[in-house]
């Protein structure tokens, strides 16, 4: 009866396998929103779920049917793994840092062992398990769907009509007068005349860069993967950059030699757009389940108008991949699954709580056309002030004989404990000269002492964790 | 008034004229927007267009019978009370001032009963008040409003029942950073969580119970009296664990609009129950007519309970959190069931013992 007994438990272990659940869910923002704080929270959330009771709004932590989770190493191992035990040492080492900032993709996984909520179900089988997959990219790449609809010829007529501006005239006269004397038709030797390219690509790339940090702009300026190479550092993909001669972009490029300058450049392009952009967005398109979106509100509220418009833009396209990702060509390329998405705005602890329904109404207003267009397209969309690691607490005190309700953090520099009020948040998007009036100042706190064996404090990561889960523990 | 074009710039007194006019309806516009917004706060949520001369105005001459007839009978009890103790104290001394004391110990008794079951009245009251209130806040994105009502909500329960456990869970839980509606949904998650859990025991013991005794009882008139012993005694249970305690004066005001809830209740759920009911039938029948009855009696009780407690419940049940009949249902029958399973029991052992004495 020896096969009967195998028979059986490969019976069994399917009928578990059938039960068991799977979720990916993409973590995404500008650089500097957040993504490696929140992550470090995220899961440091969930392994302490089950025997502290930090979370409220999950229901399966307040239902007590969280019995366990445990870190483990992901499946797809030619991704590299997110360094979570190093993220948390950082937060708890003294002097405490945070962690460093995402420059490529990343990934972690998560198992937690659930009681099934379901009376059918459960009589089958009492526990199941769901399997997490956390992965981190920069948002930036996402910015590069757009590219995949556009030939060479198309990215250099836009990327002309955008370098024509005076604000960005200023960062890139050089490389673009030193790219208009090049003459592209003349044969190009692969092999000598790389090191030549790869230095012209170099120098449009800082210039560009240092136009996107020194003036705040996300825009398209550039490539997603110019900007946060990762593992593509230095390979000859990244050398190339678009055609800005009138005279060239007017030619019908046809008739132009294989072994031209130009259609080297081309080529680079294609390759870039095939083999690098595509992949990508095939891969998570295609696999992903739940995505949140981090904005750094505060960091915008800061700044003037002109970089509000600028990233109020950046996430309209970001989120365009979620709105026509369910249409047209890119479902025919990819079949997106993608069903929930969070949009949340980081760093609320700057912010008195009183107040946190102000920014994210402001910030709702900010990207409602784009949320209109995500939710059409029948993903379920939300959007929530959060913090993933808090600095501060709120106070409320007096001030000028009024309550002022105010967050108290360690000062950056001295370390000393400060009482601070931003400002009153505005509730809704200025115009130009409301902009100007604002008064706003979120000054960072330094980071408080936090117990490695503690949940890390935080401001509605219960509230993102049920969003992104919760339905998947029933 | 020329019929001309004509421009006026800012510094025309046309033009500085409009701009004031135009601060001064913002202003007014916005004045009446807090004002609608602060009265919205206190008393309702709703401000759907309402029938007007629809309200229960009567007129003063009706309105006055109730009032009138109650003073003309307590003035001529009080009147013919009076004259029959003086008859009695002229009669003797000692039999006067026994009857006398006896009356006073009726009105003393009888004014305090009054007193709180006005008192109860005016807490019942109260609760809807607040339930308006928490469903006011639950909607809105607001700060700070909520900590005061929970912690006011809190001792008026704890003057009833033990809920130090679940006061507990609940601060352990909220943060200083939750807004109102987060912190209503914490208390609701856990303090009322508690406290419906021992709602649901109550209802569920006492429909048994009534389940069980009408299933047993074998005159119809007794039924009757039976449910409504049963339910006025878990009504009175339920409105002490939810903190507005109702007394049997009251309680009559709140057993009219538990039952006139339950005619009004959505549509949906009355029939999802019948078929809950209906589904049950083919059991129940092949038990027997009486235990049916008894059941069908059981399923009264409890949504009795369950509308007592949507009604004392400070915040009202979300979707998910709504208790369900079938959660109660279930032991009834069991009880019910039990009991027809031990009478027939019962019964074949008669049926053998007389079939072994033939």
């Amino acid at each position: 009866m020896d096969w009967l007994d195998k028979t059986l438990t490969k019976v069994n272990d399917l009928w578990e396998r059938s039960l068991d659940r799977h979720i990916r869910i993409a973590v995404t923002g500008l650089s500097g929103a957040g993504k490696t704080a929140f992550i470090t929270s995220f899961i440091n959330q969930i392994l302490h779920a089950s025997t502290e009771q930090q979370l409220p709004f999950l229901e399966v932590a307040t239902e007590g049917r969280l019995k366990a989770a445990k870190l483990e190493l992901h499946d797809e191992l030619h991704v590299p793994a997110f360094k979570y035990h190093q993220c948390l040492e950082s937060l708890t080492a003294e002097p405490a840092n945070w962690p460093a900032s995402t420059t490529s993709i990343s990934q972690a996984q998560l198992k937690c062992r659930y009681q099934i909520k379901s009376q059918w179900l459960s009589k089958v089988q009492e526990q199941s398990h769901l399997t997490i997959d956390i992965i981190d990219y920069p948002g930036e790449w996402l910015l590069d769907l757009p590219l995949l609809a556009l030939s060479y010829k198309e990215w250099s007529q836009q990327c002309s009509q955008f370098l024509q501006s005076e604000r960005r005239r200023k960062y890139t006269q050089q490389a673009t007068d030193a790219i208009a004397q090049l003459e592209f038709h003349r044969e190009f030797d692969e092999v000598d005349g790389s090191g030549q390219l790869s230095e012209l690509a170099g120098e449009y790339r800082k210039a560009l860069l240092e136009y996107r940090y020194s003036e705040g702009d996300n825009s398209i300026a550039l490539p997603g993967r110019f900007i946060l190479p990762g593992e593509l550092s230095g390979a000859p993909v990244l050398d190339f950059f678009p055609i800005i001669n009138a005279d060239v972009l007017s030619l019908d490029w046809s008739s132009l030699e294989e072994r031209s300058l130009l259609k080297s450049l081309e080529r680079r392009y294609n390759y870039y757009r095939q083999q690098i952009v595509k992949p990508f967005f095939e891969e998570y398109f295609a696999k992903v389940d739940r995505q949140i979106l981090l904005v750094d509100t505060t960091t915008v509220l800061e700044s003037g108008y002109e970089s509000y418009q600028d990233l109020k833009k950046t996430i309209e396209q970001l989120l365009a991949g979620f709105s026509y990702g369910r249409s047209n060509w890119l479902k025919r390329l990819f079949s997106p699954s993608i069903d929930k998405l969070m949009i949340a705005t980081t760093k609320v602890d700057l912010i008195p709580p009183d107040q946190h329904a102000n920014i994210e109404s402001f910030m709702q207003k900010m990207i409602a056309q784009a949320k209109n267009d995500v939710g059409y397209e029948g993903v379920e969309v939300d959007t929530m002030a959060i913090s993933a690691v808090t600095t501060s607490e709120p106070v409320s005190t007096e001030h000028d004989g009024e309550a002022l309700l105010c967050v108290k953090g360690l000062d950056t520099e001295t370390e000393e404990s400060v009482l601070h009020y931003p400002g009153k948040i505005p509730t809704s998007s200025l115009s130009r000269n409301e902009w100007q009036h604002l008064a706003i100042d979120f000054s960072p706190f330094g980071i408080p002492q936090l117990n490695a064996d503690e949940p890390l404090p935080y401001i509605r990561m219960d509230k993102v964790l049920q969003f992104l889960l919760g339905d998947k523990f029933s | 008034m020329s019929d001309k074009p004509v421009k006026f710039y800012s510094k025309d007194k046309e033009h500085q004229k409009a701009e004031k006019l135009l601060r001064e309806s913002l202003a007014q516009a916005e004045q009446e927007h807090q004002l609608v917004q602060s009265e919205g706060a206190e008393d309702e949520l709703e401000e759907l267009p309402k029938l007007k001369g629809q309200s229960k105005k009567k007129s003063l001459l009706r309105r006055l019978f109730w009032p009138a007839l109650s003073a003309f009978v307590v003035i001529a009890a009080g009147y013919e009370a009076i004259q029959f103790v003086s008859s009695l104290v002229q009669t003797h001394w000692l039999l006067g001032s026994v009857v006398g004391v006896i009356a006073g110990a009726v009105v003393v008794s009888g004014g305090y009963m009054l007193l709180k079951g006005w008192r109860a009245r005016r807490r019942f009251k109260e609760r809807q008040q607040q339930q308006k209130q928490f469903a006011a806040l639950l909607h809105k994105n607001s700060y700070g409003q909520a900590t005061g009502k929970l912690d006011n909500l809190s001792a008026e329960i704890d003057e009833f029942v033990d809920i130090r456990e679940l006061k507990q869970q609940y601060q352990k839980r909220k943060q200083q950073v939750h807004n109102d509606q987060e912190l209503i949904q914490i208390y609701s998650n856990t303090v009322l969580k508690g406290l419906d859990k021992m709602a649901i025991d109550i209802i569920t013991k006492h429909a048994a119970e009534a389940a069980a005794m009408v299933a047993l009882s074998p005159l119809a008139a007794a039924d009757m009296a039976l449910v409504a012993w049963r339910g006025s005694k878990m009504i009175e249970q339920l409105s002490h664990l939810y903190g507005c305690p109702q007394t049997a004066l009251s309680r009559l005001e709140m057993t009219k609009k538990v039952f006139k809830n339950m005619m009004l209740a959505g549509a949906s759920e009355l029939a999802a129950d019948a078929g809950v009911e209906l589904l049950g039938k083919g059991l129940t029948a092949t038990i027997s007519t009486k235990a049916a009855q008894g059941i069908g009696v059981g399923l009264l009780v409890a949504r009795m309970g369950l509308q007592t407690m949507h009604l004392c419940r400070p915040v009202v049940f979300d979707a998910n959190s709504k208790p369900k009949l079938s959660e109660i249902r279930k032991s009834i029958y069991s009880k019910v069931a039990g009991l027809v399973k031990s009478a027939s029991g019962a019964d074949n052992a008669v049926d053998k013992k007389e079939q072994g004495k033939s």
